[in-house]
């Protein structure tokens, strides 16, 4: 299902830019196709927030959008909410934003049953310091 | 007086059909599960009643690039968000901590941190210690051996020989490495001489039973893909079913029925398309949690029990401590990969566990270094944060912090206050018309010095590790997952609504076997006690079956 037209399109990739902008060696949201491809993907994903991507264009249409935004974020929470979650999270999937971030995401690392455990070095301390455990009997004291 | 016998030698003159059970579980939880076993092993007839269904790891998202922007739909902590039939709404509005809780087959345990800690002995004896709250009717030494059952059926991999616990404190599993992120954390408490510990958790380090071996994906408070975490379905479930348990699923229990005599007879249980039934039962065993057994309770009024059933003392859903999650959050200037699991718990602390007059509060708190999720969990704009601090090139700076923070988690002890209770609601109501309840709940004043200590102390501990920056988060939306405390055991009707092996006193042939039961919080994650407490309850009744009240 396509839930948006261009013309909602120019309006989402104008917002979205405003929350992730080209700065910091980071791609702006709609660089990145948060507005458009990964847009669709989310909301594929999460049906339901399509409803609240629209809802915000219709808001920010023929508006200043850093306005329109503000006014959002503290008027209507859920379209706010919304929009902001379906922008980051397409954001988010891209996979040079995540190389960029140093981001691997869920990677399978089985543990090496043969492994020497990695704490043993840093234990000596705690273990020399004995019992801290309070017992019932005492009001206090360790055992 | 009937007793209650083994199905094989039960009268069957009594019940020619076969349709009394001889016990009945409402939650199918790892308290329910783990009371299944006992029973069915037993020779028991066991019906259980769950609202939701069985569900399957395969179905979760986490796994998968996308799993963080589904984790907050289908999978979201909290039932008033996932709005599935299954889950019942809570009104949060006068509570300081919303609600976390999953219903299923494995219950929240679908959607736990799997942090496995035991109680401590003084837990066992506050009041006795530090003059406040309550002593339980039982002690640590008591309940010990059923922390080692529990911690086999949920294959705890963990480090023995914890210098907090008292010897023997054994884990079935080995531990998982603590990777850079524990190691990181680790050097900074050596430098300032703390307690720290490696990780316990209901995460198997290696195959055992059904559960698969973890392979770390860090994902383990949103739903493990693998199938390795601890989720009572498969630590339980599958063999008490497989045994001769009679699991029914999309059953809301309404009512527990009592007769003439204010004997426990069964349940009115509702199913998925709205027909009612009666599923009787010699004895009735509540594992619904620290809500759902008080909401069950106070539902089921009568003449004979006006006040909600097992209430004579006044004290069903009072006391609820549902432990809200602080955060001390440190950034450091390297790479720590701190998504990598299992999340669950790289090390833990319990330096300040015990009472130190001098802070000015009693108790204390367990702090877990936990692992820190991806993007979408830390990203400042999905929280509260203003547009110009939460998003632009501010939120790009504070992005960088992924994988480069660590996260202490801080859960500290919540004092018992019969003010923070569970009410059935006046308006609200599940999708079968059944009311649902409101959470009173606020922070004490205790409760508030602990945690702000103890958030200080632990941004301490991340500078000593190398942390350029430090933040916190006070409470954590979402984070009360902990629900204790609301039917109390004690050797007192009056000032309980248990005995000590969670035999209401009003109810003779009424049980409870939840966190419900917690006389006190203590400041650790309460799965293992609440197997625990389970386990024991279920030996006990097994024992003293031939003595159990049961309706004629």
């Amino acid at each position: 299902m396509n839930w948006f037209k261009e013309d909602d399109r120019a309006v989402i990739r104008a917002l979205a830019d405003i929350l992730i902008p080209d700065a910091e060696g980071m791609p702006s949201a709609s660089a990145a196709g948060a507005a458009d491809e990964l847009l669709d993907r989310v909301v594929q994903l999460r049906a339901d927030l399509a409803p609240r991507v629209l809802a915000a264009v219709r808001f920010a249409r023929g508006k200043d959008h850093r306005a329109a935004l503000e006014e959002l974020r503290t008027h209507d929470s859920e379209t706010w909410q919304g929009f902001c979650l379906a922008i980051a999270g397409g954001y988010y999937l891209f996979d040079d934003v995540r190389a960029l971030l140093g981001y691997t995401g869920p990677e399978r690392r089985p543990v090496d049953p043969e492994a020497a455990p990695d704490f043993t070095d840093l234990l000596a301390p705690v273990l020399a310091r004995g019992p801290i455990w309070r017992a019932p009997r005492t009001t206090g004291e360790a055992p | 007086m009937i007793a209650l016998v083994s199905h094989k030698g039960m009268n069957r003159a009594e019940d020619p059909d076969g349709t009394i059970a001889d016990v009945l579980i409402v939650g199918a939880g790892p308290a329910g599960g783990m009371a299944a076993k006992h029973l069915v092993a037993a020779g028991l007839s066991v019906v259980c009643l769950e609202q939701g269904d069985w569900e399957s790891s395969d179905r979760l998202p986490t796994g998968r690039p996308e799993g963080e922007l589904m984790a907050r739909q289908r999978w979201h902590w909290s039932p008033n968000q996932r709005e599935r039939e299954a889950d019942y709404p809570i009104d949060e509005s006068e509570s300081d901590v919303g609600i976390t809780m999953y219903n299923a087959v494995g219950g929240s345990t679908w959607l736990w941190g799997a942090h496995w800690h035991r109680l401590t002995p003084s837990d066992f004896a506050v009041r006795s210690l530090d003059g406040v709250a309550d002593d339980w009717p039982i002690t640590y030494a008591e309940l010990e051996p059923f922390y080692e059952e529990a911690e086999l059926a949920m294959g705890v991999s963990g480090l023995s020989g914890d210098p907090a616990y008292p010897a023997p404190h054994r884990h079935p599993l080995p531990p998982f490495p603590i990777g850079k992120a524990g190691r990181k954390a680790a050097e900074g408490m050596n430098r300032l001489g703390w307690h720290w510990w490696p990780g316990s958790n209901g995460i198997p380090s290696r195959p055992h039973g059904h559960l698969a071996a973890c392979v770390r994906l860090g994902v383990c408070s949103k739903g493990c893909p693998e199938g390795a975490k601890a989720v009572a379905d498969k630590a339980y479930w599958i063999d008490a079913t497989a045994s001769g348990a009679r699991l029914i699923t999309g059953a809301r229990v309404r009512e527990i029925t009592t007769d003439s005599a204010g004997l426990a007879t069964g349940a009115i249980w509702i199913d998925r398309s709205g027909e009612e039934h009666h599923q009787r039962a010699r004895v009735v065993i509540l594992c619904a949690n620290g809500i759902g057994t008080a909401r069950l309770l106070l539902l089921s009024k009568s003449a004979r029990f006006p006040d909600g059933l097992a209430n004579s003392s006044g004290l069903v859903g009072r006391n609820f401590m549902p432990h809200p999650i602080s955060v001390a959050v440190g950034v450091f200037d390297e790479q720590l990969e701190s998504w990598i699991g299992p999340g669950g718990i790289a090390i833990y602390s319990m330096q300040f566990y015990e009472t130190d007059r001098l802070r000015g509060f009693v108790r204390g708190a367990k702090w877990s270094l936990s692992t820190g999720g991806g993007p979408l969990s830390i990203h400042p704009g999905l929280g509260r944060a203003s547009l110009e601090r939460g998003w632009g090139a501010a939120a790009h700076q504070k992005m960088r912090r992924l994988g480069h923070s660590l996260s202490w988690a801080i859960c500290g002890e919540t004092l018992p206050d019969p003010e923070n209770r569970i009410t059935l609601h006046d308006e609200l109501s599940d999708c079968d018309g059944v009311p649902s309840v409101k959470v009173h709940f606020r922070v004490g004043e205790n409760d508030r010095a602990l945690r702000d200590w103890h958030i200080e102390r632990a941004r301490e501990s991340l500078v000593a590790a190398g942390a350029v920056e430090t933040l916190s988060i006070p409470v954590l939306p979402n984070s009360g997952g902990h629900m204790l405390g609301t039917a109390r055991m004690g050797n007192d009707p009056a000032t309980s609504v248990t005995d000590r092996w969670g035999r209401t006193h009003d109810v003779p042939n009424l049980y409870i076997f939840d966190g419900s039961l917690f006389v006190t919080s203590g400041g650790v994650n309460p799965t293992a006690t609440i197997c625990a407490l389970a386990a024991r309850g279920a030996r006990h009744l097994i024992a003293a079956r031939r003595d159990q009240k049961v309706a004629a």
